[in-house]
Parts: C-alpha cells; sequence; structure tokens
C-alpha cells in the first residue's frame, strides 16, 4: 500500500524595517521615526515557495516568526499570502535579535511546538541586516541537511532535490527530508494577496507564543556597537560639455593614471 | 593554541584571506593556518603568501561537495581552539561558515568589509553594510573563535615570499553523509567577468534603448574596459545579461575607473562600486545621487557627451 | 474618534501599490495618449479579484466593507484615473445596485459575474436632453406580454462600448412623475441594443464613453429591477455610494499631483537651487498637500458613514464636490510648478489636469450637489 506523500512544509519570515523609508538627517544620522515594516523581500519567496508546494502537492504551509508583539499585521500578511496557519514568538526585547539567538527560538518551535514537518524554506537572507545565517544555523540546531541558494526544488516522499546556485555554476544535490532550503529571489514572483484573501487572513489560526513558553535564549554572539549611515561621498569635481571641457575631464582621469 | 584559520575551496579567495589573515595574525600574537582542499600542489604556494600551517582535507568523491567536511572543521577547530575563523563571503563559504558557527556556537559577521583588531580590548570590531547598504553596521564579536565571511577581492592577494616554511598535516576523512551531489553544471559565461576588470562603463536608465549599448562599447573598446549595468537594465530589460549587473545583489567591482553613463547612483548600485578607485558619472540629471558619490562628474546627455570623449580619448 | 485604518486596511493599501507599480503604471500613459481600454490589465483586475470589492463573497465579490473599496479607489486612481473610476462605478454603482435591489436570481446571473469582473457593467440613465435634470430622460419600457419593450437613446455611458451588462433607466409610467420611471438590467447581446457614437474626450481617455441606442429592444419581465416605478429612488440610492468613489478617484489624483510636484520642485534647478526653496512653489505644495488632507478626510468619512448604516448623503455629496473642485484646482497649480514641461505630453500632470475637470460634472455635476446640500443643511 503506498502512503500518499502530504508534507508539511515550514517558512520562516522577518517583520523587517522598510529600509525605503529611512531617512538621513542633515547631521548625517540614519532617522528610522517614519518608518514602515514588511515582510523582508526573500522571505516573501520563502513563503511563495511553501505555499505553491502545498497548492501542487497538498499538505500544510506553515509561517513562523519570531517578532516584536507589533507585528502581528506581518503574520496577517503572511497568511494572506496562502499559508494556512502561523506560530509567532512575540515579545518586546526581540526587536534586535541576533541571528544565532532567532535560530534558537525557531529551532525550538519547530522541535517542541511544530514538531511534524517535511521541509522548512528561509529566505537566503534578510532585507534589513542580511547576515545570511539564520538558515543554516537553523538546520544545524535542528540536524537537518541545509541546502542554500537554492534556485529550484522538488520534493518526494523522503527526498529533496535542489538547484544549488554558487559561483562555479549550479549544483544539483539530494537530501533526505526532513531538510531546510534557502530560496534565492528568482525562485519564484510572489504573489499579490487580493482583497479577499487579506480579510481572510485574520481568521486562519495563529499559535502565539511568549518568551517565557520557551528555554531562555543566550546572549548575542555578535555585539552591534553603532548602525550609521554609510557614506560614499567623494569630492566630485564637475566638468562641462564643451570640447575644452571634455579635454580637461579626459585630463584628470590621465592624471589620477586610470587612463592611458 | 590558537591562531588565525582560512578556509576556501578557491586559490584566489586563499590569498586575498592570507594578506588580512596575516596582518590580523601579526597583531594578535598568533600564526596562520589555512584549510585546503585535497591540491597538494597549492600547499607550498599557500605558505609562500602566508600560511604557517597547511591542514589537508581529503580528497572528495564525485557525489560530494566541500560541505561534507564541515564536522571534521568542527572537530579540528574544538581541539585546535583558533583564536578566527575567515571565509569567503561567496555562496559556499557563506553557507558553510554559518553551520560551522552554530555547531561551535560562536559569533560570525557575514560580508565583512573591514576587521581590525582592537589593541586596547584586545577585541575584534568588524564592519558591515545594512539596509540595503544605507547603513553601515559595526560589531564586536566576542567569542572564540570569532567568525567573519568577507567579500571576494575587499583585500587585495597576500605578497608572497619564496622559500617561506610552513608546516602541513592532514586532516581525517569526512564521514559519509546522505546528501549528494548529482551533477554540477558549470556555468557557461553569457559576458566576461566584470569582477576583474581594471575599467568598467557602466550603462544605466539613461540609455534609452538597446541599440544604443553600442556607443557604451565604443568608449569601452577605447577605454579597453568591460561593459556592466544597473540592475533595471539587466533584469527588467533583458538588455545585458545578469553577470554584468553591479549592485549589491549583484556584482562587486573594484576597478580603477569606473565610468557611469545615464547612471543614477541608487544606493544598492552604489555599494557595488565602493571601492573602485575613480569613479566618474555622466548623466543629465545634475541631482542625480551619482555625482555626491563620484570623483569626476559631467552633467549633460550622454549621447553628446559620449562621442566627443571617444574623440578626446582618440587622440 | 478613532483615525487609524485596521491592519487589514493598511496591507490591503500596499498590495494594491504593488499591482499598480507592476501592471498599472507602465500603460497608463499610452492607454490615454491611444484612448485605450487595457483588456489585459482588466484580465489581472479580475484575476486578482480586485473588481467587486464590496460585494460579498457568496456573490463573487471580495466581502470588504466600503471604506476598503475606497482605499483602492484611490490608489487605482492615483496611478491611473480612468482605471480607478471604472473600477469604482462598476463595483459602487453597477453591481452595488443588483446586491441592493435584485432577486436572488438576478444576483445569481448577473452579480456573481460581474463582482467577479468577467462581465463589466454600464449605467444608462443620462441622455441626450437629460443630464441634470434626470426627469427630462424620454427613453420608454412598454409592457407587451411577458417582455417589456425599451426605445430611446441614453448617451456619455461609461464602458458603453465594452461593458457586458447595462443597468437602464426607462420610464415605464410618465404620469407617475417621480415614481414612474423603471430599472432593468439588459445584457450586451439582447437585439435592439446598439453602441453608438463613440465620444473623444479632453481626459479619462482610457475610459471608453458613448451613446447607446435603444431601438425596439425585447427584455424578459425577470429582467425588471426592482420595483417597477422604483427607478429614480434606486439611481439616488445608488449616487451616494458612487459619489464617494469619485471623491477616492479625485484623492488619487491629488495625491499623485502631489508626489509629481514634490519631486520636481525639488530636482529642478533655476536661479542656482531647487525651485522647492522658492515660497511661492513651497506655498504651493503646501495648499496641496492640506487641501489633500482635507478632502480624504471628507471622503473616508463619508464611506465610514456607509459602513456603519448611517445616512451620508450629505457627506457624500460634500466630499465630491470638495474633492474634485481641490482636483481641478491643485492639478492646475501642478503644472503651473512643472512650468513648460508639465505643458508637453510625456509629463504625468499634464493627463492628470485633464483628467481632473470631469470629476467636476460627472455622477452629479458641482451644481447638484450644491443643491444636495443646501437641501439637507437649510431644511
Amino acid at each position: 500500500m503506498r502512503c500518499r506523500f502530504v508534507p508539511t512544509v515550514i517558512a520562516c519570515f522577518k517583520w523587517v524595517v522598510d529600509e525605503a523609508y529611512i531617512r538621513l538627517r542633515p547631521s548625517g544620522d540614519l532617522d528610522f521615526s517614519s518608518v514602515d515594516y514588511k515582510i523582508g523581500e526573500y522571505d516573501r519567496n520563502a513563503i511563495e515557495a511553501a505555499v505553491r508546494s502545498k497548492e501542487a502537492l497538498g499538505g500544510k504551509a506553515i509561517a513562523v516568526t519570531v517578532s516584536m508583539p507589533e507585528a502581528t499585521k506581518g503574520v496577517k500578511d503572511a497568511l494572506s499570502r496562502g499559508t494556512d496557519e502561523a506560530y509567532f514568538v512575540a515579545d518586546s526585547s526581540f526587536g534586535n535579535l541576533e541571528s544565532s539567538q532567532t535560530a534558537f527560538i525557531l529551532a525550538e518551535v519547530v522541535r517542541t511546538r511544530i514538531q511534524q514537518y517535511d521541509l522548512i524554506i528561509c529566505g537566503e537572507g534578510s532585507s534589513d541586516l542580511y547576515a545570511q545565517q539564520v538558515g543554516p544555523r537553523l538546520a544545524e540546531k535542528l540536524g537537518i541537511p541545509c541546502i542554500s541558494f537554492v534556485q529550484k526544488f522538488s520534493i518526494t516522499k523522503g527526498q529533496l532535490v535542489a538547484e544549488r546556485r554558487v559561483e562555479e555554476g549550479v549544483e544539483v544535490i539530494t537530501a533526505p527530508l526532513p531538510a531546510l532550503v534557502t530560496v534565492l529571489p528568482d525562485i519564484n514572483v510572489p504573489r499579490i494577496p487580493g482583497v479577499k484573501d487579506t480579510l481572510m487572513a485574520g481568521r486562519k489560526p495563529t499559535v502565539k507564543i511568549t518568551k517565557d513558553e520557551l528555554p531562555p535564549m543566550g546572549q548575542p554572539l555578535l555585539r552591534t556597537v553603532s548602525i550609521t549611515a554609510s557614506r560614499m561621498e567623494r569630492s566630485c569635481e564637475m566638468f562641462g560639455t564643451d570640447a575644452q571641457e571634455i579635454a580637461r575631464f579626459v585630463g584628470s582621469l590621465r592624471k589620477r593614471g586610470v587612463v592611458g | 593554541m590558537a591562531g588565525v584559520w582560512i578556509i576556501s575551496e578557491n586559490r584566489e579567495r586563499v590569498l586575498e584571506l592570507l594578506n588580512i589573515g596575516r596582518q590580523l595574525a601579526a597583531k594578535m600574537g598568533t600564526r596562520v593556518s589555512a584549510l585546503l582542499y585535497q591540491d597538494s600542489k597549492e600547499v607550498q604556494d599557500c605558505i609562500n603568501h602566508g600560511a604557517d600551517e597547511v591542514m589537508l582535507l581529503p580528497p572528495l568523491s564525485r557525489d560530494q561537495s566541500p560541505e561534507i567536511y564541515i564536522p571534521v572543521i568542527i572537530e579540528e577547530a574544538k581541539k585546535g581552539d583558533p583564536d578566527l575563523i575567515l571565509l569567503p563571503a561567496t555562496a559556499r563559504g557563506k553557507d558553510m561558515a554559518a553551520r560551522i558557527a552554530a555547531q561551535l556556537d560562536v559569533g560570525l559577521c557575514s560580508n565583512c568589509i573591514a576587521l581590525n583588531f582592537d589593541d586596547g580590548s584586545k577585541s575584534l570590531v568588524m564592519e558591515r553594510l545594512a539596509y540595503g547598504g544605507v547603513a553601515v553596521q559595526t560589531v564586536i564579536c566576542a567569542t572564540r573563535p570569532a567568525m567573519a565571511t568577507i567579500p571576494p577581492r575587499t583585500y587585495d592577494t597576500a605578497m608572497p615570499e619564496t622559500g617561506r616554511q610552513g608546516h602541513v598535516r592532514e586532516l581525517p576523512a569526512p564521514a559519509p553523509s546522505a546528501v549528494k551531489t548529482l551533477e554540477r553544471k558549470v556555468k557557461e559565461r553569457a559576458a566576461k567577468d566584470i569582477s576583474e576588470a581594471r575599467t568598467v562603463v557602466c550603462v544605466g536608465r539613461g540609455i534609452d534603448k538597446k541599440d544604443d549599448l553600442a556607443l557604451a562599447r565604443q568608449l569601452a573598446d577605447i577605454l579597453d574596459g568591460e561593459i556592466a549595468c544597473t540592475r533595471p537594465i539587466a533584469e527588467e530589460f533583458h538588455w545585458l545579461p545578469e553577470e554584468v549587473c553591479i549592485g549589491l545583489s549583484g556584482v562587486q567591482v573594484k576597478p580603477d575607473l569606473y565610468l557611469g553613463l545615464g547612471v543614477s547612483g541608487q544606493v544598492q548600485h552604489l555599494t557595488g562600486i565602493r571601492n573602485a578607485k575613480v569613479i566618474a558619472a555622466v548623466n543629465k540629471d545634475e541631482n542625480a545621487p551619482i555625482f555626491k558619490a563620484a570623483d569626476f562628474g559631467i552633467v549633460g546627455d550622454l549621447y553628446d557627451i559620449v562621442p566627443k570623449l571617444v574623440n578626446e580619448l582618440k587622440k | 474618534m478613532d483615525f487609524k485604518f485596521t491592519e487589514e486596511q493598511e496591507l490591503i493599501r500596499k498590495n494594491v501599490r504593488e499591482f499598480c507599480v507592476k501592471n498599472v503604471e507602465p500603460i497608463a500613459a499610452e492607454i490615454d495618449e491611444n484612448s485605450r481600454h487595457p483588456a489585459e490589465l482588466f484580465k489581472k483586475l479580475s484575476d486578482g479579484g480586485w473588481m467587486g470589492i464590496p460585494i460579498p463573497q457568496e456573490y463573487g465579490g471580495a466581502g470588504a466593507d466600503f471604506l476598503t473599496s475606497i482605499i483602492v479607489v484611490e490608489e487605482l486612481s492615483r496611478s491611473c484615473s480612468s482605471t480607478g473610476f471604472t473600477v469604482s462605478t462598476h463595483a459602487s454603482i453597477m453591481c452595488m445596485m443588483i446586491l441592493l435591489f435584485g432577486t436572488e436570481e438576478q444576483k445569481k446571473i448577473y452579480l456573481i459575474p460581474m463582482a467577479e469582473g468577467k462581465r463589466l457593467g454600464a449605467f444608462c440613465l443620462t441622455e441626450p436632453g437629460a443630464g441634470t435634470d434626470v426627469m427630462a430622460v424620454t427613453t420608454t419600457a412598454v409592457l407587451d406580454g411577458n417582455d417589456y419593450v425599451i426605445s430611446g437613446t441614453k448617451t456619455f455611458t461609461s464602458n458603453g462600448p465594452i461593458a457586458g451588462t447595462f443597468i437602464v433607466f426607462a420610464w415605464t409610467d410618465k404620469s407617475a412623475g417621480r415614481k414612474g420611471m423603471s430599472t432593468f438590467i439588459v445584457p450586451r447581446e439582447t437585439p435592439g441594443l446598439r453602441v453608438g457614437e463613440h465620444f473623444k474626450k479632453m481626459g479619462l481617455r482610457s475610459s471608453q464613453t458613448s451613446e447607446i441606442i435603444f431601438k425596439d429592444c425585447r427584455v424578459p419581465k425577470n429582467n425588471l429591477l426592482g420595483k417597477e416605478g422604483a427607478g429614480l429612488p434606486m439611481a439616488m440610492a445608488g449616487f451616494d455610494g458612487g459619489r464617494v468613489g469619485i471623491a477616492a478617484q479625485c484623492i488619487g489624483i491629488l495625491q499623485a499631483a502631489l508626489d509629481e510636484s514634490i519631486r520636481y520642485s525639488k530636482e529642478r534647478i533655476q536661479f542656482g537651487s531647487p525651485i522647492a526653496r522658492n515660497q511661492a512653489i513651497a506655498w504651493m505644495i503646501a495648499d496641496m498637500a492640506t487641501e489633500l488632507s482635507a478632502a480624504r478626510f471628507l471622503t473616508y468619512h463619508a464611506a465610514w458613514l456607509k459602513d456603519q448604516k448611517l445616512p451620508f448623503s450629505k457627506e457624500a455629496a460634500m466630499a465630491k464636490l470638495y474633492a474634485s473642485e481641490a482636483a481641478m484646482r491643485h492639478t492646475v497649480k501642478a503644472v503651473q510648478i512643472h512650468g513648460g514641461y508639465g505643458y508637453c505630453k510625456g509629463a504625468k500632470v499634464e493627463r492628470l489636469m485633464r483628467d481632473a475637470k470631469i470629476t467636476e460634472i460627472y455622477e452629479g455635476t458641482s451644481e447638484a450637489q450644491r443643491m444636495v446640500i443646501s437641501g439637507n443643511v437649510l431644511r
């Protein structure tokens, strides 16, 4: 008797500052006062991949996030994209978690709450800090294979086959399930949820977990000293458009030794 | 035992990391070890470029990839107690580094663009870009070992000294893994590797149509440089392949001369050129952000300016 | 007073914006230039469920509240006011009329495909001799056996050339005065319905506008919408929602005008500095932003009242009156800020100014709105 493969796929996402709203003060400091939040770009791809898997194979797509309590909008967003349920670990101290801490908490949730799953999908990195560590760290904590920078994958009963993009080219890897993949942005084009999807999102089950319900996470392994505006200011010498100015321009380049 | 460890399967990357590795080891009063994958021909080369020790990982079978070494590396690290482990911020490097860091339970600074050992606090202060390139995040790694992945070409390759002495030893074979590599498709390069180019002529939205790329090519040829582009040109219009797309999620270049034609200078693009020696730009919008990031600028229509430049350069 | 949108409304606004940037912005100038109805865009709108937002899910809509549908119209109009207008009137007037007054049978046959966006609706009331003066309508519907036979000419029918389902107002009993007009659902395929002259317009050019000519057009009795003689009150009921929709269209236009003006004034250098530093320009922008805000709150409030099932005729008229006049005022200013460039094809503000004018005219002229408001306030 063949058992039908009905997978449970988990998509991890982060509710991040939308960098388009970061302003620069006249002093040169960064101004986060009017920032809005969003699900990170790459995480949208992860959620989309999980939902498409569910649409093709059946089973369940679960969204998981670790964030501040205000991220309820993010949870709704994730649910509006087609996931069936969400796990939301919330605490006001979770605003600036370090990758190892996030991975620890996610591992706890997956291991002790979700328990049965076939595949975990993460974005290749978060669009705020882009450390690109949570996926691989989470896989190690759970003791499951990790295939990162995946542009295409398929799962069948017990098996993952993934195309992984590295500098030299593409590797086709196979691994037993359960496994974890981190996905590249060109793996899919995330859908734009319709009004109905957004309205129904709030009705889907969300499991809320507080910090105290989980074992204590460790201290951050990397300490952030500062986040300052990245400056790329060179003293731009301007030139006109007439022949004389063009000659002067080329002359300046020659003087700097960058033109023969 | 200590030491600065360098792990990479790519010779270029090893030589770059040996550069910064040696500098840091000198400051930290320790030595440099390189972990190489199987190529014993490279051992002396590696020592000449600054490794005090080379640890050789045994050859892989066809269906194995370097990730299989991770448990071996972890065992060695637990025994060897390095101060710092460096890997290149390539896809494989970033992935392996994160997994090693998870098993050793240590901190890892990804895509680290600057590394300094602070004598006062005896800690590693590292910088990296965040928020799409808008911000610089400065971090201190408190763990031992500290770990960092460094983008290719952040540092020049180390200077060799012939006849340097070093110690070689072999590491044990990795345990078998259920993860297998079925196939490797080597990338067919659709275009030249612009990351090595000394001169880059980059086109942006100021170019009206695909045929006009010929203008940029003409200029690039005279300058003996390569053509590159901003993200929309590759991703939206498909006028050039993704491989020549410069930016945060594209190629980082470090040429002697970067010349932007009709490039506005969005933050994401600028992070790809921040290390260019000279940045020059032509754009008809005097307020284009690129002018703040450039050394030389011309406010003008590139269709007017480029032919004039070509004429001047021919002289 | 809670002036916050719900999380769902905020997410929906973001999603529409993303849809617009991807699908509407790239074609907005071209469909205006060519007076083209973008069928490919409306297929995407239909597939994405954007065509019947305030209609209950059981009838093919998204089941959202009216305020949510207003947010969608606003964002669509910010990119292309023709598109915003079409989506707005289709949902808030055509679909809404069948929802409010139709039988279950009629809802199944006509409302569901419309709410799903598979068929576009068109509203046929105005005639060559009857604009603000609705009583001057001459189209008649004569009962003959099991059918009504409709004869007459309707004009300025939006979506006329492309609609699938027409909602037509005609006299069934002229002697009954205001209680003598009835409403009919007429499918496009019905013999005797003909699309007449297409109008070339100053603005809102992508929206297709034409005459619709009925000549002995037979519709079964089952296609009577609501009761005989209830046509005018039904139309009036439909107008209130429609007006708030137009107000939403106007705030979209205003927002676009403001976006363009801010951007241009910071980029345009004259006398050595951006013109945004000149008080004359800065004050124009200040006025634009202030009136946009005022128009916004009038509009959102009217929509909120409708969702609370409170009377909102006066507020709807006020929102439409104010927002449309503000849109006209400030798109003219936006062109002024852009100088010569604002007067040329290719500048978004050129299109915005042309699009704004009609908002003072259709769905009840500003004069008609003033009649409604004064009638209400002077009671």
